[in-house]
């Protein structure tokens, strides 16, 4: 049965959308639960496969249609992959369970194509964590963005327009990733990761190899929108449905990142790019880039998804300088970030899908007074705040604490100040939400003109919204408690032994 | 702005010229690509898969599970195009009626009793013009044989270029023709929507139930060799059936998709009046 899992963690979901396709012209009402449990069994064969892996401390190897490795494609499950397949299958778990009434309400006949879709993203991003081949990554890839640039074009009014930016800019990353495995296969005549890592080393001098990997990353670079080729992100995550943002924001990015870990670690070899092409330092100061870029633009907005998406787009140059840094440490926090910042995305896009449904904006001045209507909600939404600030014993702290640390050890101080700015940064614009939702409409005490407001009492969102809600805002806790065992358990195993 | 983004574009190009000059002449039979899994191919397909094209038994057994998530992109496309697309039914401001032996054209406007479609009445669109007595017949006489030859070609995919794609779009291209010789209500009527949502679905879900089937055996998804019971053979010939059940599947959802887009686009979503 474990032989089979990483197998089911795809196949169940990918079946379930099919049926799922189906039953929306037959039965609707089946839809939603069959998405449901569909989701569900993937996130137990998730949690039930990173249990394997770390008790046994080897890596899992699936072979699909019996065939070993070059020939065939293989799936494997390391310590890294679990991890990120347990927060893909969670995450999407949580919001497809949480997000009904919105689905149900905002697609009307169309709610069986949205979960179809929704199932096969999840798919999508399962498949690209789990593969080891580098080719049937980019088919699972296209699977991915298809279906995502589909369930964000059926938003807001501007939505189509900003799904066809995302549509150009998604399709050229593909391509160059595609491009890049061209190449690669030219030079090695493998698609294998684990092939390529031990055909690589004896050609690194070949510029086909130098060109692969630029090409590679800078697709990939698109894709996770690293400044400056993130201009499709904030208006792609700002005008998307409640739903499929809850989905998408606190996936794609991270996922990217977790390709980019795999590419550099599993195919091109920690040497190659940090010893003998020595990328690091330039890509540390993208990223510095990035972050400084994302926190500035995130100030500017007073829309309060739009000012999610910049903040997203900083935290990807979090993820990717503490992976340049090279140090284990730095790469512990990059690698523990994509757990947390999934979270962190998730709970602020949940707490923006109930601020949706109650006020029907999602301008910063609707949310004033919600913490008289909706006091657990703004519970909530205050602990993901503290979080992405990065105040202890939140997750976020923890993340960033590594990344900082990792960043004195390399000597990078100019990511070490962008990591402090950026908190700052997030420090103010966090505040300055509370303040609205905590002190406007002012009441004044004389007149009692505001009387009628706290006589509205308390009108929280609808049970399946908030519970779940509730449940990932307190995770950001225990994922900061565990923060420490994560690293020592899981994270250690997925760095490399040579790296210091 | 623009001149900044020409500049790139011309520069990757320029690079991807360069490097590309460092390749392997094309067709040189040393290199990386032609020595280190191809002869494996070469060597191994026919005793492996009792598949004669070796390109067709990578594509749908070696790789096959590239294959299927292939599949299923087609029928992301559909999905989406569908999602996107597509318009709820809202009661329309005015129908047209032809009434068939006197060729007058009856238009009922909103709440007005409107006729059944019958040999008497027949459903029209705003811009119907009487439909063409020789695209009619040409139609009708060349559909069947496109649909024989399509069949053809998704059967015969072990043996010469063809396989469940180009079979499926072949199909899918005989509904779509028929579409156009006629106009979009009639062939809706013989082809509904449903169908088509439902057959995509159901193409992937034979290509990836057969891998299932497979598991459930108890070997690895999409080994077909496990289903050498259920087809009464050796384990050999069993991948070479299980190739011709997943290229059906693939075929019944590449056709479905085609035509369940058709729909969608040549009707701006309205599922009414199309080309």
């Amino acid at each position: 049965m474990i032989n089979t899992l990483p197998a089911l963690v795809i196949i169940v979901p990918l079946l379930a959308a099919l049926v799922v396709a189906g039953a929306s012209f037959i039965d609707r009402r089946l839809c939603f639960p069959i998405g449901v449990a569909a989701l569900a069994v993937s996130f137990v064969s998730a949690v039930a496969l990173l249990i394997q892996v770390v008790n046994t401390g080897v890596a899992m190897e699936y072979r699909f249609a019996g065939w070993a490795a070059p020939m065939g494609i293989v799936y494997v499950i390391d310590h890294l992959s679990a991890l990120v397949l347990v927060v893909i299958t969670g995450v999407a778990l949580v919001n497809l369970v949480s997000s009904r009434q919105t689905i149900i309400w905002e697609f009307q006949d169309k709610e069986g194509v949205f979960i179809s879709l929704y199932v096969l993203f999840t798919a999508g991003l399962v498949g690209m964590t789990a593969t080891g081949d580098a080719f049937n990554l980019y088919v699972l890839l296209e699977i991915a963005s298809l279906s995502g640039y589909a369930l964000i074009g059926l938003g807001k009014e501007q939505a189509p327009l900003a799904t066809l930016n995302y549509l150009f800019l998604g399709t050229i990353g593909a391509t160059f990733y595609l491009l890049g495995v061209g190449y690669l296969y030219m030079a090695t005549g493998s698609l294998n990761m684990a092939d390529l890592a031990s055909i690589l080393p004896g050609i690194k001098d070949s510029g086909i190899v130098l060109f692969a990997y630029i090409i590679c990353l800078t697709g990939l670079f698109v894709k996770m929108a690293l400044f400056p080729v993130h201009g499709w992100l904030p208006g792609a995550y700002s005008q998307a449905s409640s739903p499929a943002a809850g989905l998408i924001a606190p996936l794609t990015t991270k996922v990217t990142v977790y390709i980019m870990v795999r590419i550099c670690l599993s195919v091109f070899s920690f040497d190659y790019i940090f010893n003998y092409l020595d990328a690091g330092k330039i890509m540390v100061w993208l990223a510095i880039a990035t972050i400084v870029f994302g926190s500035v633009s995130a100030l500017a907005q007073t829309n309060y998804r739009r000012m999610l998406a910049y903040i997203i787009i900083a935290e990807v140059g979090y993820m990717v300088g503490g992976f340049f840094l090279g140090n284990r440490i730095g790469m512990s926090g990059a690698i523990l970030h994509i757990v947390n910042d999934a979270v962190m995305t998730l709970c602020l896009f949940m707490a923006a899908a109930i601020f949706a449904w109650k006020t029907k904006t999602d301008e910063r001045e609707g949310l004033k007074g919600l913490f008289n209507t909706m006091p657990l909600t703004m519970a909530g939404f205050v602990l993901a705040g503290l979080s992405i600030i990065g105040v202890p014993p939140t997750c976020g702290f923890f993340s960033k604490w590594y990344l900082v640390s990792g960043g004195i050890a390399a000597g990078q101080y100019g990511f070490v100040a962008a990591l402090i700015f950026s908190s700052l940064v997030n420090a103010v614009l966090f505040f300055r939400l509370f303040e609205i939702c905590y002190f406007e409409p002012f009441v004044d005490h004389h007149h009692g003109a505001a009387h009628s407001d706290s006589e509205a009492g308390i009108q929280e969102a609808p049970m399946n919204m908030l519970l779940p809600f509730l449940a990932v805002s307190l995770l950001l806790l225990v994922l900061g408690v565990y923060s420490g065992r994560i690293v020592t358990n899981i994270i250690y195993f997925a760095i490399p032994a040579g790296v210091i | 702005m623009k001149l900044l983004g020409k500049l790139t574009v011309f520069l990757c190009g320029l690079l991807l010229i360069v490097f590309a000059g460092q390749f392997p002449d094309f067709g040189d039979p040393d290199s990386p690509a032609a020595t280190h899994l191809s002869p494996y191919f070469i060597q191994h397909t026919m005793a492996d898969t009792a598949v004669p094209n070796i390109v067709t038994s990578v594509l749908a057994d070696y790789r096959g599970y590239d294959t299927m998530f292939e599949t299923t992109v087609i029928l992301t496309a559909g999905l989406a195009c569908f999602f996107l697309l597509r318009l709820p039914e809202d009661d329309e401001k005015e129908i047209y009626f032809r009434h068939r032996p006197t060729g007058v054209t009856l238009r009922i406007v909103e709440c007005g009793a409107a006729p059944e479609d019958s040999k008497v009445f027949q459903r029209i669109d705003s811009q119907w013009v009487p439909s063409d007595i020789i695209i009619r017949s040409t139609s009708r006489l060349l559909i069947p044989f496109i649909q024989i030859f399509a069949f053809y070609v998704v059967a015969h995919g072990h043996h010469s270029p063809g396989g469940g794609f180009q079979g499926g779009v072949v199909l899918g291209a005989a509904v779509i023709l028929f579409a156009i010789s006629q106009n979009l209500r009639v062939a809706i009527a013989k082809f509904s929507e449903k169908t088509a949502a439902v057959l995509s679905a159901a193409g992937v879900f034979i290509y990836a139930g057969t891998g299932m089937l497979c598991l459930m055996i108890g070997e690895n998804f999409l080994n077909y060799g496990a289903l050498a019971p259920i087809l009464g053979t050796d384990r050999v010939m069993a991948r070479s059936y299980g190739i011709l059940i997943v290229e059906i599947g693939v075929a019944l959802a590449v056709m479905s998709v085609m035509i369940w887009i058709y729909y969608n686009l040549s009707s701006a979503g309205k599922q009414d009046e199309g080309l």
